[in-house]
Formats: structure tokens, C-alpha cells, sequence
């Protein structure tokens, strides 16, 4: 009510504006844990998402460099960060055929116009020497509602709270071992390299645009509604190993998956509890400017077809992946790549079964034609910044797997149609100030879902996805 | 003597004397303070500037067997903000604007008690033309040798930082911030000012090498 009526008084912007300058620190008005360490945002991102080595570091030991919020000498700083994106999409092809009424229709309600995508909360902050983590609050200004327009909707989004600790044997010039652990709701979040899908590249894409329907668990299949617990350790910043293990989000941990709709089956994943195992290694060197990482990271999902009905029994999804990272940081020259490749394995053991015994699957669950499946995912991309504010990008993604006609269709001809789909990303960015990120992407389509041409049987293309988006990015 | 020559008696008359009157204590509190000091550099300042301060990025700094007149002198400036080039404001400030003058104390001991990075040599050529510069200077133009202040074997003295073994970008870079006025250094920017930018390469290409 108080806000209805402030915005009615004083408009959404001004409010905004009250808003950012208020958490707008001495540090110069970057989000709360530049404020924290007191640092910009550049020490620990090349661009934000993407972790500098010195980020990484502050990551792994629980983001607990500098200082608490309060403190014996008082008021530090206000531990919060608000982030703010407004954006353009161009569909290529916005105009499609409803195969049920034959009219045409807009697939993107908002082709071409400037929408106000979003903002989030962050509640991000050192709690003592050995404790730390972020709490993000996300506000989706374009959700599809239940009559499949868009409105507002609000959530939990990526969490990673940590506890760490450090030991330097004697002799040490810098720390032997760091040691963790982490709760978080989105396998691969608590990672701090940017070749693993939460925090992999694009890093925002368009939200109004045509995106291919297959991806495996690990990449964002489970993001915001399991909750994860694990340890790890890196061995002087040479080896790095994880082991975590994953349940639902729900009873204690619901607020891990806090605005989902759990109530609708297929809303949401639902899981068997803690018995999907995440592991992750790594290997790491950094010599002068240079830093490489080589990996290996992967999921064992336990899934039930249905999120409503947790007496049945689960289909189980394999992910396997390995991934690799350089980045050459200098100033004014940086350049950074990343590519990673997931494989993953789906055994529809109670989703085939149901489909043998019963012609359907298990509630909103799968309809697979197959008892087994792979999904296979490839994304490499490089990034040049010239002072840290002018940024160009490219990228190549692909995505193929078992052609199963219950799971995504068949062609004309009866056959099964195949996730597969391929394209790339060109970006530009522009960074006026380091709080404001003006992007300009291009994505271009060879094959989607299944097929260059005609991928839905309804005589749409690929390249009629191709998606131009112009992107406004904010964060105080 | 020139005024230039003036200033540089009296910094390092100024540094010797803090140099005898700042032994190292032994009381309980001391010792604390070190071993807190060695902890910081241990735990934070080496992920930039590498164990024992020998820093592989030439983005930072060697810190090893850097004077600790200099060291105190520095992380002083980074906490008061008076140093104020880009990487001091965007990395620094908010390092040093958490240490006390006991932390800092300890954080310049402990630097300045490492062994010295190696030298690392490159372009012969480069090197050789450094060389002369470092000890020799431009008489023609004014500019005096660089061992005046650095020391023969540019190990540095109190105030005066050690450059041997620094890495020969930031070596640059900083020639190049002292002589546009953005890192305030007034005696160094009268003798650095008519520098050219191969000079300041030669320069730092010699004592990168030492």
C-alpha cells in the first residue's frame, strides 16, 4: 500500500533514484561488498559477473575480506545492493502461426520496445573473519503469468553462504590450504570460475526472446529450487575439489526456493533428498598476467517426473563436464575465454516405464519414447576489454542429443525430432561508469530445436529467432 | 646544491633517522604486532603481490626487500588517499584504509625483511642504454643519475624505493603518473619530467634485470 501510493506520488524513476542514492557509499557507489572491501568493482571482476583472480580469492575464503557492516568503531557500511536492467529485444520473426487457430501471433509481446526487465536485492556481506555470503532478491518485471501475459514476480535468486577457514604450515608466504562450506540453491553458483553454467556466459541475455528448449540439470535445470550443502578445499591455489549434495528446497531450506510456484506440477524440480552428489575439480596456475584453469565438474540428479507426487520412483540424469579458462589481465588489455562441455546421460527409469505401462508419463513429467537419452552441450566464448569499458565478446554454443519423439516431437515424416541446436553470440559493451553496462548482443540461430528449417512443423526457421538486444544494466 | 638536491639530502637524512630510531621492539605487544603484520601479508596482500611479495602480475608491485621507510611511506599515502593513480585508488585505498599504524609498521617490516626478487633480464640493447641512465643521467638536460637517490645497486635507501627487481612495466607506469602530476611526488617529477618514453623503458628494463 505504501509503495502504491509512493509510486502514484512520486513516479517509479524518482523512486529509483531515492532508492540508489540512498545505499550509494562513500565507496563510490558500487554494490556492498566493493563497500566492504572498499575496493571497485575491477579487483574482483573483469566484468561483472566474470571473477578476476583476486576475486576468486575472495570468494573462496567466503567473501570475508574487509570489513563487517557493524563493528566495534559503529556503522560500516550498508550491507545491501540493489541492480537494475532495461533492454530492447528484436525478434527477427516475431509473427507466428497459432497452430490451433491458424491467426497469426507476436511470440515476443514486446518486440522493440524499451521494457523495464528487472531488478534485484542483494543482501551481500562479510559476518565474521571466517563467515560470508550473498542473498539475491530478484524482482522479474516480465514473468509469464498464469493467462500467459507478462507481469511482475518476485523470488529468491542465486544464494551462496559460506563458511571458511585457512591454514598456512609453517614457513608459509601465503595460504597452505583454504578449506569451506557452502550452502546455495543452484549447483555451480558456489563456483568461481566462469567457465560452469551459473555464472557462465551470456551473462544477461534477452528475456522477452525465443531460447532452445533443451538444457541439461546442471545448466540452470535446478537453479532457485534445490538447496545444496558441501565442503571444499584448494591446495595452494593449485587444486581445487568440491563435493556437495543437493535436495529439494523445501521444509528448512524452503526459503532457498522462496517465490517459486511449488504448487504447480512441472513448475518446479523436485528431487530425492541429498542424494544428488556434485563434485568439481580443478587445476589452476597463474604466472604474470596469465591465469589457466582446467576442470572437471558433473551432477548425479534423482529426479521425480513429477514435483507433487515424491512415492514415486525418479528418473535419474548423469552430467559430466569438463570445462577451462584463461584470462591475460592487464591494464588496459584484458582478454578472457571459457568453454565448457556437459554430457549428460538421462535413465527415465520411472518416466519410460509409466509411458510403456500407461501411455502417459508420471504427472507433468516426461513422455520419453526412449528408456535412455543423452544431452550434450558445448559453449566457448572469448572477451577483449580495453580499460575495463569497452568490451567485445563472441561465443559459440551447441546442443545436441538423442532424437526422442516423445520428449520433442516428431517431423512431417514421422521421425523423432533431436534437441539439437547451434548458433552464436556477438556483444558489444560499453561500460560509462563502472555501475552502468550498456550491451548490444546478437544472437543468431543455425539450427533450433531440432532443425534449421521448419523446426516446428509450422514453417518457422532457426534464423527466425536470430534475437538483437540492447541491455542497460545498473548496480548500486 | 640545487634545490632538487637540497630535498633529496634532506629525505635522506629524514630516513636514516627513522631508520635508527624505529628498531625492531621486543615486548610482548611488539611481537604480537608483528606476527599480525605477517599474518596480513600472508593471507591478503600476497594474492596481488605473490608469497614474500614477489609478485609475478607486473599489474603489482615486487614488495620484497623493499625499503621499509618507503613500504610505510606508501600504505600512509593509500590510507590518507594522497596516492591516487588508478590501480592505488581502485585496489588499494580500501586495503590500507583498514590498517593501523601498528599493522602497517609490521606489513613494512615484514616486506622489507624478504629476499630480494631476482633479476630479470631482457633486451640487451635496452638493458645497456638503462644502464647508463641509472648511473649517469642526461647532464645535458638536467636529469642526474638515478643512483643519487636508488643507490648504486638500486636497492633504495629509507624513503627511496628499492628498484632492482621491479617489474619494468610498473617501473614505467609509475615515471609515467609521477611525470603527468597524478602520483604526487615532487622531487621525482623535477628529475623524471623531461624524460622520453624510451628512457623511461631503458630505465626500467635495467633495473627490472638487476
Amino acid at each position: 500500500m505504501f509503495w502504491q501510493l509512493a509510486i502514484r506520488i512520486l513516479g517509479a524513476p524518482t523512486l529509483v533514484l531515492l532508492f540508489t542514492a540512498a545505499f550509494a557509499g562513500s565507496a563510490g557507489a558500487v554494490p556492498s561488498f566493493a563497500r566492504q572491501t572498499g575496493q571497485e568493482c575491477i579487483a574482483c571482476h573483469v566484468s561483472f559477473p566474470e571473477l578476476t583472480p583476486y576475486g576468486r580469492y575472495f570468494k573462496l575464503t567466503g567473501y570475508t575480506i574487509g570489513k563487517t557492516f557493524v563493528s566495534s568503531a559503529g556503522f560500516n557500511y550498508v550491507p545491501l545492493a540493489v541492480m537494475a536492467q532495461g533492454s530492447v529485444t528484436n525478434t527477427r520473426n516475431n509473427n507466428a502461426t497459432d497452430p490451433d487457430t491458424g491467426n497469426t501471433v507476436s511470440l515476443n509481446q514486446r518486440n522493440n520496445g524499451f521494457v523495464f526487465s528487472g531488478g534485484s536485492a542483494f543482501l551481500a556481506t562479510k559476518v565474521n573473519d571466517y563467515v560470508g555470503g550473498f542473498i539475491q532478491w530478484t524482482y522479474d518485471n516480465l514473468a509469464t503469468t498464469a493467462d500467459g501475459s507478462l507481469g511482475g514476480h518476485s523470488g529468491i535468486d542465486n544464494t551462496d553462504l559460506r563458511a571458511v577457514g585457512k591454514y598456512s604450515g609453517p614457513g608459509a608466504a601465503e595460504p597452505d590450504l583454504i578449506y569451506g562450506l557452502t550452502l546455495n540453491n543452484n549447483p555451480t553458483v558456489q563456483d568461481p570460475w566462469n567457465s560452469t553454467p551459473a555464472f557462465g556466459f551470456p551473462y544477461t541475455a534477452s528475456p522477452l526472446a525465443q531460447t532452445p528448449a533443451a538444457a541439461t540439470q546442471i545448466d540452470g535445470g535446478l537453479a532457485q529450487q534445490v538447496a545444496g550443502v558441501g565442503g571444499y578445499l584448494w591446495w595452494k591455489k593449485t587444486l581445487y575439489g568440491e563435493l556437495s549434495f543437493y535436495r529439494t528446497a523445501d521444509g528448512a531450506f524452503s526459503i532457498l526456493r522462496a517465490g517459486q510456484d511449488t504448487h504447480t506440477d512441472g513448475a518446479v524440480a523436485g528431487v530425492q533428498r541429498w542424494n544428488n552428489p556434485y563434485w568439481r575439480f580443478a587445476l589452476s596456475h597463474d604466472w604474470g598476467p596469465h591465469s589457466v584453469m582446467l576442470g572437471t565438474y558433473g551432477m548425479i540428479v534423482n529426479r521425480y517426473p513429477s514435483n507433487l507426487d515424491t512415492s514415486t520412483a525418479t528418473d535419474r540424469y548423469r552430467d559430466i563436464a569438463i570445462d577451462a579458462q584463461y584470462q591475460y589481465i592487464t591494464d588496459p588489455h584484458t582478454f578472457t575465454a571459457q568453454a565448457t562441455y556437459i554430457s549428460e546421460r538421462q535413465s527415465y527409469n520411472a518416466s519410460y516405464s509409466a509411458v510403456q505401462e500407461t501411455g502417459a508419463g508420471i504427472g507433468a513429467g516426461p513422455t520419453p519414447d526412449n528408456p535412455t537419452d543423452t544431452l550434450k552441450t558445448f559453449k566457448i566464448k572469448g572477451t577483449y576489454y580495453h580499460d575495463r569499458q569497452y568490451g567485445g565478446t563472441l561465443a559459440y554454443f551447441s546442443t545436441t542429443g538423442s532424437a526422442d519423439g516423445g520428449l520433442y516431437g516428431t517431423d512431417a515424416d514421422g521421425n523423432a525430432r533431436t534437441p539439437n541446436s547451434t548458433g552464436y553470440i556477438a556483444e558489444l559493451d560499453y561500460l560509462p561508469i563502472q555501475n552502468v553496462r550498456l550491451m548490444l548482443q546478437y544472437t543468431g540461430y543455425t539450427k533450433f530445436n531440432g532443425a534449421k528449417n521448419d523446426y516446428n512443423g509450422n514453417g518457422r526457421n532457426a534464423g527466425d529467432n536470430n534475437t538483437l538486444f540492447f541491455n542497460v544494466w545498473v548496480a548500486f | 646544491m640545487t634545490h632538487i638536491g637540497l630535498a633529496m639530502f634532506g629525505m635522506v637524512l629524514a630516513g636514516a633517522m627513522t631508520a635508527a630510531s624505529a628498531q625492531v621492539g621486543t615486548t610482548a605487544a611488539d611481537i604480537e604486532h608483528q606476527k599480525a603484520g605477517e599474518q596480513k601479508a600472508i593471507n591478503l596482500c600476497s594474492t596481488c603481490h605473490g608469497p614474500r611479495g614477489i609478485s609475478t602480475s607486473p599489474e603489482f608491485p615486487v614488495l620484497a626487500a623493499q625499503q621499509r621507510g618507503y613500504l610505510e611511506s606508501q600504505l600512509e599515502a593509500f590510507r590518507a588517499k594522497t596516492r591516487e593513480e588508478k590501480i592505488a585508488h581502485d585496489f588499494m585505498w580500501g586495503i590500507a584504509g583498514d590498517l593501523d599504524d601498528h599493522m602497517i609498521d609490521s606489513v613494512a617490516r615484514y616486506y622489507a625483511a624478504q629476499p630480494p626478487a631476482p633479476g630479470r633480464p631482457s633486451d640487451a640493447a635496452l638493458m645497456a642504454k638503462g644502464k647508463q641512465l641509472f648511473e649517469q643521467g642526461v647532464p645535458d638536460r638536467g636529469i642526474p643519475s638515478c643512483t643519487t637517490c636508488h643507490g648504486a645497486d638500486a636497492a633504495g635507501v629509507a624513503d627511496f624505493p628499492r628498484l632492482a627487481g621491479q617489474h619494468a612495466k610498473y617501473i614505467v607506469k609509475q615515471i609515467e603518473y609521477i611525470q603527468s602530476l597524478v602520483r604526487k611526488a615532487p622531487v621525482m617529477h623535477g628529475i623524471v619530467k623531461d624524460l622520453t618514453p624510451d628512457e623511461m623503458r631503458a630505465i626500467a628494463a635495467y633495473v627490472q634485470s638487476k
